[in-house]
């Protein structure tokens, strides 16, 4: 796996708004708003409260905030989330908690 | 090696607070607070004011630097802004301007 661009150890804080291009893994913590072109990660010591829009986000960790996702959002076994998801395509694994909404934009048929 | 590594394409426009090393090689705007060392590398940019124990800076800073430690001001650095710290270091190539206050 190549370097990530931008990693926020376990001992940074980061408070406002972070944009760019490039991976970014979350070990501390994130507070604000978080832009991104490419894939983010939340590891398990990780916390972030923000909106995120990002193209894939895989979360680990803590996570509170409303979720853009233009590809995958990934709700890993020990993650703890709050907020609504809007994605094409979501994964929960089983031990992994959830509260908030999902939109995966389904076509719905047009008699419903 | 740090554990904290703002890449290259990155940009932080806000506060970033903690206790380990940080290694900017993209942009960030706001303050940064620390209790350990900031290096800013030659494609970084930091418009901050800026708090921690050592600095170690190749690209380009604006704002003022306190440190508890050590400011070093490499040969490729461009620094605008006032530095307060003990131990102060100016490369022979570095641009510098602003106040030098060694506490002497």
């Amino acid at each position: 796996m190549a370097e990530p661009a931008c990693v926020i150890g376990n001992g940074i804080q980061v408070r406002g708004n972070l944009s760019g291009s490039g991976d970014l893994v979350v070990e501390g913590r994130v507070e604000g708003h978080v832009s991104l072109e490419d894939h983010m990660t939340v590891e398990e010591s990780g916390t972030v409260v923000a909106d995120v829009e990002t193209k894939e986000l895989t979360i680990n960790g803590q996570m509170s905030g409303n979720v853009d996702a233009s590809d995958r959002v990934a709700i890993l076994q020990t993650a703890v989330v709050t907020g609504d998801i809007k994605a094409p395509r979501v994964v929960i694994e089983d031990g992994a908690r959830f509260r908030g909404s999902i939109e995966m934009e389904v076509p719905l048929p047009a008699d419903i | 090696m740090a554990n904290t590594i703002i890449g290259s394409s990155i940009v932080i426009d806000g506060e970033i607070t903690g206790e380990e090393d940080l290694v900017i090689q993209g942009t960030v705007k706001g303050k940064i607070q620390l209790k350990e060392s900031l290096y800013v590398e030659e494609s970084g940019s930091v418009e901050a004011d800026i708090e921690t124990q050592n600095v170690d800076i190749s690209g380009q800073v604006t704002g003022n630097i306190t440190a508890s430690d050590k400011v070093e001001l490499k040969s490729q650095c461009r620094m605008v802004g006032d530095i307060k710290a003990p131990r102060i270091l100016i490369a022979d190539g570095a641009s510098f301007k602003g106040n030098v206050d060694m506490d002497v």
